[in-house]
């Protein structure tokens, strides 16, 4: 009697707790909505960060940049022109239908495709064909030997999609519809509000420990701030206010994170116009400026000097380098007094209207009075900038550069003297420095490419055709129950392993 | 009939003022800096990228091939699809009317529902506490920036009385908070117009017959002052509702509402020129409507205007 009753008791505890009420869900909210679930119609982080936990890569990198294996278990180089992958087996999408080679290559064929006009299209311009060897043994030939293969397969853009799905949604494909094989399933999106994501339960990782996932888009730092703080929301992935970041970090009701991002912020030097054409002025406006009270004052000291061109997390930093120029103003008006420029010049300084970009050309303003250079700034729309800056802009300009996460993708397309005309801004044009960045980047054995980035690296430090100015903490935050998230240099964290405590 | 008549070609009308400010946003959105290429393809591109894209987007052809090609579709129905998210316009714009509308509406409701009883609580009471408080709430409620009372609602009812959501639109409980935001400086206007126009009315030769004929107080308010004192409040309403729709930009940013306002400053940001064109386009259209319903709404409040539209006949 006694036993049956307390059988009855234990079922309607469980009834009451059925997986409805037990559901777990985990809110998040990031700057802005997404634009897109099609990861070849999108160049935002917002939207990659929800494209990361539907879809799966033939690679993916980790929390230091370094590639694993994701939807490819091996692959390999039969000769310096190919990459043969071998696709994990029993994997199938959210559709039901199974991931073979054929997928992969509708992927990539479709986002070289001029007409799908995908942002993210550069990433496989060297990938000349696609070819499907059996239903799980995909080939990749380059037009010429290319290193950073990986790291561009590792790209959101790069995202496996599943041709039926793609096919059939059409215009829809996106907005309605998004078919990945990753750790959660597109639910529904109610533009301009959220995104939400159900587990898939069949991932070939495992299934998550999150029921479900909703990401919001909330435009106003305070507002995102008051959401967590009232429990609306669960996690802010990163972009969290520095100016509050401090005062939270000692909150004990929330966990904070950080981790150095893997953009540099720099102010571009126009070196085809007089006196930045002189390698000694330049060096003297970076004698000049001191990055790290810039760190302390624009950033709230989350982040770092800039050691060079390159952030530390990017794979291909010079781990040996120490801050490119330290502050010394001294030696910037004797290096000026060297360049017969003794009076100092006039130049401009072009950035867009954030605060932040605001108040670092104002310092450097400051610091570039101190040794006689008479600083002029100026404030353009964000597009303007990019465009004029593209075209030669004659003077400085405040930018930063994000690149892919290998050396080639950080330097190549802002210093190559190929790219004068588009990304690379500075107009600097070095014979020795594009002969070591192509055989960088043709060079397939990784230790030997460190050594020749590594060279590069030391060159354009000394050659400055930048101010190298920071490398800015990503800042993150979470409710106390948020277990095992970690912020990503490239801003973009699997939440697969996050889970929620009581 | 004469109404009937008046409305249809004060409809008519419209259309010249949306072809204006077809012509308007369209060289606006064209002629400012900045390309749409750009900034979809991020600071990585190359010239060869840029042109493929401006290619595939049609921003290759003549400004005036563009414009054709807009107004043609626009005619038809369609706005085009988002650069950005390759949606149709008419769509993401449809998506996002139901919750500006939504707080439109009730914005307009609350300065009605309150901005109404404090003025003429107000006139009532003349030169009295009440009368010096009501204005009291009345300037404040114009003057102070509407983002500043949002987070200040916020921090009250958000954080040290955890009752109210402070973003998203998942309940009623969403909406109490933009609501007031939004409604706030409208408020404060009907109530000054209320109280002023109170005071004329009551003043005038028909109130004092009316009283003078013994009829109560009641019946003078509702019956002889009320409806008068309706006309001014009903045009500045009318005039704010167009306000307000602006005033839904900063709303719907602060309180991550998906609304039109939030659409057209995010397409604006990215140079996604349909949507802009689009959005603008249609704000234009609302606020055509909005006018031309106050003034029918005038001449059904107002015995001598609707003599005048038989005059003009």
């Amino acid at each position: 009697m006694k036993v049956s009753r307390a059988i009855l008791m234990v079922s309607a505890l469980l009834l009451i707790l059925s997986p409805a009420a037990l559901a777990s869900e985990l809110r998040i909210a990031q700057v802005a909505d997404i634009a897109s679930m099609d990861p070849q119609k999108v160049n935002d982080v917002y939207s990659a960060n929800v494209i990361r936990q539907v879809y799966s890569n033939l690679v993916q990198v980790d929390e230091n940049m370094q590639i694993i294996p994701d939807l490819a278990e091996s692959w390999e180089n039969p000769d310096n022109l190919s990459w043969v992958f071998h696709l994990r087996r029993g994997v199938a999408f959210h559709n039901g239908e199974p991931v073979t080679a054929a997928d992969v290559k509708f992927t990539f064929d479709r986002l070289k495709d001029p007409s799908t006009a995908a942002p993210g299209a550069t990433h496989l311009k060297e990938v000349k064909s696609v070819e499907v060897i059996d239903d799980h043994t995909v080939k990749l030939v380059t037009a010429r030997p290319y290193a950073p293969m990986l790291m561009s397969l590792s790209r959101y853009e790069t995202a496996i999609l599943n041709r039926k799905a793609v096919e059939e949604a059409g215009a829809d494909y996106g907005s309605k519809v998004a078919v990945g094989c990753g750790p959660y399933r597109f639910t529904s999106w109610s533009r301009g509000d959220k995104v939400i994501l159900e587990r898939y339960d069949e991932y070939f990782g495992g299934p998550a420990k999150i029921d479900r996932l909703v990401y919001r888009g909330i435009p106003e730092d305070a507002t995102r701030l008051i959401e967590l703080e009232s429990g609306g929301i669960d996690l802010i992935p990163a972009n969290f206010p520095y100016a509050e970041f401090v005062n939270f970090q000692g909150n004990k009701g929330f966990k904070t994170y950080t981790c150095p991002a893997m953009a540099t912020n720099y102010l571009g030097l126009d070196v085809a116009v007089k006196p930045l054409d002189n390698k000694l002025a330049r060096q003297a406006i970076n004698y000049a400026v001191d990055k790290q009270a810039i760190v302390d004052a624009v950033y709230f000291g989350l982040g770092m000097p800039a050691r060079g061109p390159l952030s530390p997390v990017i794979w291909g930093f010079d781990p040996n380098r120490g801050d490119a120029y330290p502050y010394n103003p001294e030696k910037a008006r004797e290096l000026l007094a060297e360049a017969g420029l003794a009076d100092g010049f006039d130049m401009t300084i072009f950035c867009d209207a954030r605060t932040e970009r605001t108040s670092t050309a104002e310092l450097i303003q400051a610091y570039l009075a101190d040794i006689g250079v008479r600083a002029s700034i100026e404030l353009m729309e964000w597009s303007a900038l990019l465009s004029e800056t593209a075209k030669g802009i004659g003077g400085g300009f405040l930018l930063g550069w994000t690149g892919t996460g290998d050396a080639d993708g950080g330097l190549v397309p802002i210093i190559h003297s190929a790219n004068i005309g588009s990304s690379n801004r500075f107009r600097y044009s070095n014979k020795n420095l594009d002969d070591l960045l192509d055989r960088g980047g043709a060079e397939l054995d990784q230790d030997a490419r460190l050594k020749i980035y590594a060279e590069a690296q030391e060159l354009i430090v000394d050659e400055c055709p930048l101010l190298f100015l920071a490398v800015q903490e990503i800042t993150a935050a979470s409710s106390k129950s948020v277990e095992g998230f970690r912020p990503y240099p490239n801003f973009i964290p699997p939440l697969h392993g996050v889970s929620l405590s009581e | 009939m004469p109404m009937l008549r008046y409305f249809l070609r004060r409809l008519l009308l419209l259309i010249p003022v949306l072809l204006g400010v077809s012509v308007v946003i369209f060289s606006i959105v064209h002629l400012a800096p900045g390309d749409p290429a750009e900034v979809m393809l991020g600071p990585s591109a190359t010239q060869e990228d840029i042109a493929n894209l401006r290619e595939q987007l049609g921003l290759n052809r003549p400004l005036y091939v563009q414009y054709g090609a807009f107004l043609g579709n626009a005619l038809r129905g369609d706005l085009g699809r988002s650069m950005r998210s390759n949606a149709p316009v008419v769509e993401e714009i449809m998506d996002r009317f139901p919750a500006t509308l939504t707080l439109a509406v009730l914005g307009m409701a609350f300065a009605i529902g309150i901005g109404l009883p404090l003025g003429l609580l107000a006139a009532l009471k003349q030169n009295t506490w009440i009368d010096a408080l009501c204005s009291f709430v009345a300037l404040a409620g114009f003057s102070i920036p509407n983002f500043w009372i949002a987070l200040m609602l916020m921090l009250l009812f958000s954080i040290y009385i955890p009752i109210l959501p402070s973003s998203g639109i998942d309940s009623w409980k969403n909406l109490v908070m933009p609501t007031i935001v939004l409604g706030v400086q409208t408020m404060a206007v009907i109530a000054r117009m209320t109280r002023s126009s109170m005071l004329e009315v009551i003043r005038q030769d028909y109130v004092r017959t009316a009283r003078a004929k013994g009829i109560s107080d009641r019946l003078v308010l509702t019956r002889h002052i009320l409806s008068n004192v309706m006309i001014p409040v009903v045009t500045i309403a009318g005039l704010y509702f167009g306000h307000s729709l602006g005033g839904v930009v900063v709303t719907e940013t602060v309180f991550s509402i998906p609304g039109l306002g939030r659409l057209i400053v995010d397409a604006i940001r990215s140079h996604d020129y349909p949507v802009v064109q689009g959005g603008v386009l249609f704000f234009a259209l609302c606020v055509g409507v909005v006018n031309l319903l106050v003034d029918m709404l005038y001449a059904a409040l107002d015995p001598r205007i609707k003599a005048q539209y038989r005059a003009a006949r």
